[in-house]
């Protein structure tokens, strides 16, 4: 894997000053909104390329960890009184341990099987929060969440700086050794083994640490919602996520990103076509797609920066 | 102490008695070949040997302790590597990322030593140094097997499974193969137990012979005394009889 080139630092940098500046350009609460829940989306999305992009293993149950973290809020948050800061800490904790418990049983199994055993995990999830109502509230949810910080654009702020956050660490370890072994868990599982790799140990800790920024985006989410329901363990979260990371390239992480923002945006820019809505943004999916198998962002950002590089390179060619 | 003890091993796939009480052994510094023909369960023995199938019976003994039950990451970590006879990349990874991923592995990593430097060199021992930065996809086949073998070395092992290094390859390219593997031997005091057909390469490679038909070993000895052997003759010359006879 290419590491990171100067380039790559300089247009995340752009990127990232370019969202952090919109709310200083007198936009109303209501895009603000819609850009933290694009933020949220982001943090969603880079997790669950992190373990099934780089492994090849489909997570179709990703909302179970996103899930877990909202309710994690809103339980300490509603139910115990904690100070809201405690729950972005106690969300990724709770994931990432639900991710250990999931993981050893579900990663064992081999082809289809994970994905459609996460689904029914997050399914299953979703049906006992219905059904256990006393405590979860039920179809209602919790109600009542406290922000964590008054204004709507601080808060937007500080879930920017924790996708900052999560890319730093996902992109890092992507790089390491540990990104090495997850790609070559998803060329061939056997020869990992006969490469001396704990296959099933790397599987289970990517799992809990896609997991970890999961439960923390869905705490997020939570305390900008101000309340958390079933439908965040719906398994049309997490095909949106997985639609989401398709469109912007698998495996790279950023692309995953630059899906998240995209679709949010296109959903919210096609609202103007009412009723039409869902058709165009599916029929622009279908095309997406089927003409661009490798995604969108990531292999358009890789020739762009090709060709940027490539008048530097003759420079130091001709220097040489 | 031998460096490997094959103890009565025993294996069945159903009704299939794929290995019938085999027992045999492996010195430290030789080069034994095991040569059947095909179904006399070989590779069925390779996956017992590298923990990628369980063993019914018997002991298995690697450098005086039982690695049988091992999983297979734990007996590489041992210093028993193997190589696939269908070779096994990563797609998707370069040829170098192929190696570094072997140079991963507990028994091996230093955080002291570069692994991108160490698979480099193991690339250029086994004379793939050109394509270090080549998609494992683009590859020819015969650079696939020297790859499998890279990825081997890359875990240092003190016993190589070599199986069926030399098939699917023309005659041009099983000489080089060949004296890779024995200055591997001789140069690194590699152990080697090799699966192969009824090659002449082959019996010049190794200095003993484990021959083996229907899950059995019907003899043990050397090259000149395995051509010889009417059990060996009988396994092997009837079938060719019959592949001539076919052309």
């Amino acid at each position: 894997m290419p590491k990171i080139s100067k380039i790559d630092l300089a247009a995340a940098s752009i990127v990232f000053a370019v969202l952090a500046a919109i709310p200083l350009f007198g936009v109303t609460t209501y895009t603000i909104g819609v850009l933290t829940v694009c933020v949220c989306f982001a943090i969603w999305a880079a997790s669950w390329d992190f373990m099934s992009g780089l492994t090849g293993r489909e997570n179709f149950g990703h909302s179970l960890f996103i899930g877990i973290g909202g309710y994690t809020a809103g339980f300490l948050n509603v139910e115990f009184g904690f100070d809201p800061w405690w729950s972005l800490p106690a969300a990724a904790l709770t994931a990432g341990v639900s991710a250990i418990l999931i993981g050893f049983p579900t990663l064992r199994l081999r082809g289809p099987y994970f994905a459609l055993a996460m689904l029914s995990a997050s399914t299953v999830m979703q049906y006992l929060v219905i059904i256990f109502s006393q405590v979860t509230g039920g179809q209602d949810g919790l109600n009542g969440i406290f922000p964590i910080l008054d204004s709507q654009r601080d808060y937007y702020w500080l879930t920017l700086f924790f996708l900052l956050v999560t890319l730093m660490v996902l992109k890092a370890l992507a790089l390491s050794p540990w990104g090495t072994i997850l790609r070559a868990i998803r060329g061939d599982e056997a020869t990992c083994q006969a490469a001396g790799i704990n296959v099933t140990f790397y599987k289970i800790a990517a799992l809990v640490i896609s997991a970890v920024f999961a439960g923390l985006g869905g705490a997020l989410y939570a305390h900008y919602q101000l309340q958390v329901g079933p439908d965040l363990f719906a398994v049309i979260l997490s095909i949106n996520i997985i639609i989401m990371v398709y469109v912007g390239g698998m495996g790279s992480i950023y692309g995953a990103v630059g899906g998240a923002l995209l679709l949010n945006i296109l959903t919210e820019s096609l609202r103007a076509f009412s009723e039409y809505r869902l058709w165009i943004y599916t029929l622009l999916l279908m095309l997406i797609l089927f003409f661009l198998p490798n995604g969108l962002i990531a292999p358009a950002w890789t020739r762009i920066r090709d060709r940027l590089a490539r008048p530097r390179e003759k420079k130091r060619q001709a220097i040489a | 102490m031998s460096l490997l003890e094959v103890d009565n091993v025993s294996k069945r796939f159903g009704g299939l008695a794929a290995l019938k009480n085999v027992s045999f052994t492996v010195e430290a510094g030789e080069i034994t070949g095991i040569l059947g023909p095909n179904g006399a369960g070989k590779t069925t023995l390779f996956n017992l040997l590298s923990g990628f199938l369980p063993a019914d019976t018997g002991r298995i003994a690697f450098d005086g302790q039982s690695i049988r039950g091992l999983k297979p990451h734990r007996i590489v970590n041992r210093g028993l590597a193997r190589t696939f006879q269908l070779t096994r990349p990563f797609f998707g990874m370069t040829v170098v990322e192929n190696v570094i991923v072997g140079c991963l592995a507990p028994r091996v990593r230093d955080v002291h030593v570069s692994t991108e430097r160490r698979a480099r060199e193991i690339l250029d021992q086994v004379g793939l140094g050109h394509a270090a930065d080549a998609l494992v996809d683009v590859l020819p086949y015969g650079d696939l097997r020297r790859l499998e073998i890279a990825r081997a070395l890359a875990t240092r092992p003190k016993l190589l499974l070599l199986d069926e290094p030399f098939a699917g390859l023309g005659t041009s390219e099983i000489e080089p193969l060949a004296t890779l593997i024995r200055r591997l031997h001789d140069e690194e005091g590699l152990t080697i137990l090799i699966i192969e057909h009824k090659l002449r390469e082959f019996m010049q490679l190794v200095s003993r012979v484990i021959a083996m038909d229907f899950g059995e070993i019907i003899m043990t000895g050397t090259p000149a005394e395995t051509v010889r052997h009417p059990r060996v003759i009988e396994a092997y010359i009837g079938k060719a009889e019959a592949d001539v006879a076919a052309a």
